[in-house]
């Protein structure tokens, strides 16, 4: 079974900088990993590791039970999607999926059923007979997968193939990627800055930051439990809000305390906030935990703010306020009448807030 | 405002005095002397189409191109094959890359008197650098510009180490703009260096494969230097190049009428040559 294993990776170039640092990870067979992070923060030099275009430094990797750090990136059984696709200009749709057959001399007609079944699968028989400069950038993108496909590797490793289309078109190819997934049946390695993308496409989401591992989960389990401030504000849109504080104990009860507000937090999970009273904190919430009006919410914090702007998106709308160097975002259903440069109260659920340690970001309950 | 008006003329004049004088004067009067019979000293003798006429039927000048072509098809593909080898050298990651480079291209901004000079150190039957070389190794002397079969073969590829350093720049750019992601597609299709090379560097490069064929075709046409001074056409006019031979009808037989007219036929003869090179060597995309 094709599973890929990366055991202690790290890359370090020449001059010391350090893109990777000792990072394992096993993607299991027909999962779609999807490695996410800033950029820079060495998404694509490990992708670029498994294929072989980068050397490794430290650590070793498997691909189906065997070590290939020594092996060339053909004798490796994977096939990549780059992000300018790569796609040979002098070279119609059919010949650039056919290339890597022909320079391996396998006879013409084998190579006319692996190009035609992959064209199928890709919907893409009429443009065959094209020139990449000649294609829309959603029918490069399927050729630059059809020369992938055709070489029927063992895991399929794609480098931001989406970034280089109009957002329509991502959406469009986003759908059509998962589906292909389903489709082929295979081991899908996945690097994307967008973690939009990962969150709709990853079976299994890996984000990364500075060279490290934050976390490795399911879409889910990232946006509901991130390990770190970190994976909590790079996941979801809009951000989550952050507000520094303080962890107090007053009379037997918790409470966080900033400059404008006081909550009070005993019913939040408090176990592991028993142990950082006295120290600051960030308290996380997401846009959509915040209210306008108080409901049916058991457990709330009330906080007085200036909404800054408004955007309207619709079915919902983004509502903007400042306190002091916070910028807060809360979501709104549509309906709700809010006027800018109003002064508002808005409602914290408590009970969906995070706490992360000032230091390092480590998350707290 | 009325100093305004020729203020514009002032800046221009300068290139349009360069270009009077230096280019739309001898271009006409070249014209005007084809059809006449001038030495100079006594005036101007109208001819009519004689000094065309004579040209069909002048065996030496037929011979000149013919040299010239020879010399072209000696150093063209000398010069291809060369500056692209070196300049595919300095792409890969080496030491030393800018002193190779700077060494490469030295040759070119040498004075090609001075490099003539010199190859005919090198190049000498008694006393020449390679022949004493070669007799000590036990061989014997080749007669590097004084057999008619060999001359125009040294020539050329004296100039072609001249010149090379100028394609290997060139070469160098036109490789630095194929983007790498296209070999390591290629690398993950498992395509050997040759494979890489065949399909991808060299379709990808064809614009200046092209401009470096005409630029040394035009080059490789003016070849003159190095025959005026290392041998003066000879052994046996085996090096007489078209150029050399123009000169000659000019300024040591003073046939200006004459010398003009073989200078617009041979410039009408690398347009065509361009021109049918236009049409085989660059492709569309």
């Amino acid at each position: 079974m094709p599973e890929v294993k990366l055991i202690n990776i790290g890359k370090t170039y020449e001059g010391g900088m350090q893109a990777v640092k000792d990072i394992s990870l096993t993607i299991k067979d027909k999962e779609f990993l999807v490695l996410v992070g800033p950029s820079g923060c060495g998404k694509s030099t490990t992708l670029r590791m498994v294929a072989g275009l980068e050397e490794i430094t430290t650590g070793d990797l498997f691909i189906e039970n065997e070590k290939v750090n020594d092996l060339d990136p053909s004798q490796r059984h994977i096939a990549m999607v780059f992000q300018n696709y790569a796609l040979y200009p002098h070279m119609t749709a059919y010949q650039n999926m056919a290339f890597g057959l022909k320079i391996k001399k396998v006879p013409k007609a084998e190579i006319h059923k692996q190009v035609m079944k992959a064209a199928e699968i890709l919907n893409i028989e009429d443009i065959l007979q094209k020139k990449p400069g000649k294609m829309s950038g959603g029918q490069r993108q399927r050729i630059a997968i059809g020369r992938a496909i055709v070489r029927r590797p063992k895991v399929f490793l794609f480098d931001e193939p989406l970034s280089n289309l109009d957002a329509k078109l991502r959406g469009q190819m986003r759908i059509e990627l998962a589906k292909l997934h389903k489709k082929l049946d295979a081991t899908i390695i996945y690097v994307t800055h967008d973690q939009v993308e990962a969150m709709t496409l990853g079976d299994r989401i890996v984000v990364m930051n500075q060279g490290e591992i934050m976390q490795n989960a399911t879409p889910m389990d990232l946006y509901l439990n991130p390990n770190n401030k970190f994976v909590a504000e790079f996941i979801g849109t809009p951000k989550m809000n952050f507000i520094k504080g303080e962890i107090l104990k007053i009379d037997g009860e918790l409470f966080f305390k900033n400059n404008h507000f006081l909550f009070n937090i005993s019913k939040v999970n408090n176990q592991q906030l028993e142990n950082h009273i006295g120290k600051e904190v960030d308290l996380g919430i997401r846009a959509e935990d915040i209210y306008a009006e108080v409901g049916n919410l058991e457990n709330y914090g009330k906080v007085h703010a200036q909404i800054v702007a408004i955007e309207l998106l619709g079915n919902e709308k983004l509502i903007y306020s400042e306190l002091e160097e916070h910028q807060l975002v809360a979501k709104f259903s549509a309906e709700q009448e809010v006027q800018i440069h109003t002064t508002i109260d808005f409602y914290f659920n408590l009970n969906k807030t995070y706490f992360f340690e000032k230091e390092n970001g480590k998350r707290i309950n | 405002m009325k100093k305004k008006k020729w203020l514009p003329y002032l800046f221009v004049a300068p290139y349009l005095l360069h270009l009077i004088v230096f280019v739309a004067f001898p271009v006409f009067f070249s014209l005007f002397l084809t059809f006449h019979k001038w030495n100079i000293i006594s005036p101007v003798e109208y001819v009519g189409v004689a000094n065309y006429t004579r040209m069909f039927q002048d065996r030496m000048f037929w011979k000149a191109i013919f040299n010239t072509f020879k010399f072209l098809l000696i150093h063209i593909p000398l010069q291809l094959i060369f500056a692209l080898a070196l300049a595919e050298f300095l792409n890969q990651n080496i030491k030393f890359k800018g002193f190779y480079r700077a060494a490469f291209f030295l040759p070119v901004i040498v004075s090609g008197v001075v490099v003539t000079i010199l190859w005919q150190q090198l190049l000498g039957f008694d006393s020449g650098l390679i022949n004493r070389l070669l007799v000590i190794i036990g061989l014997e002397k080749v007669g590097w510009l004084i057999d008619p079969n060999i001359a125009m073969g040294s020539i050329a590829v004296m100039a072609t180490w001249k010149n090379v350093g100028l394609y290997v720049i060139l070469f160098l750019v036109g490789l630095q703009t194929v983007p790498p992601s296209y070999y390591e597609a290629a690398e993950i299709e498992g395509a050997s260096h040759w494979q890489k090379f065949r399909y991808i560097t060299l379709p990808l490069i064809n614009p200046t494969i092209f401009m470096v064929v005409i630029l040394s075709t035009i080059g490789g046409f003016s070849l003159f230097i190095e025959p005026y001074i290392m041998t003066g056409g000879g052994p046996l006019s085996s090096t007489l190049s078209s150029v050399l031979y123009i000169y000659k009808q000019a300024f040591e037989y003073y046939h200006m009428g004459y010398s003009a007219t073989l200078g617009f036929f041979f410039a009408f003869l690398i347009l065509m040559v361009v021109m049918i090179q236009k049409k085989y060597i660059e492709t569309n995309d």
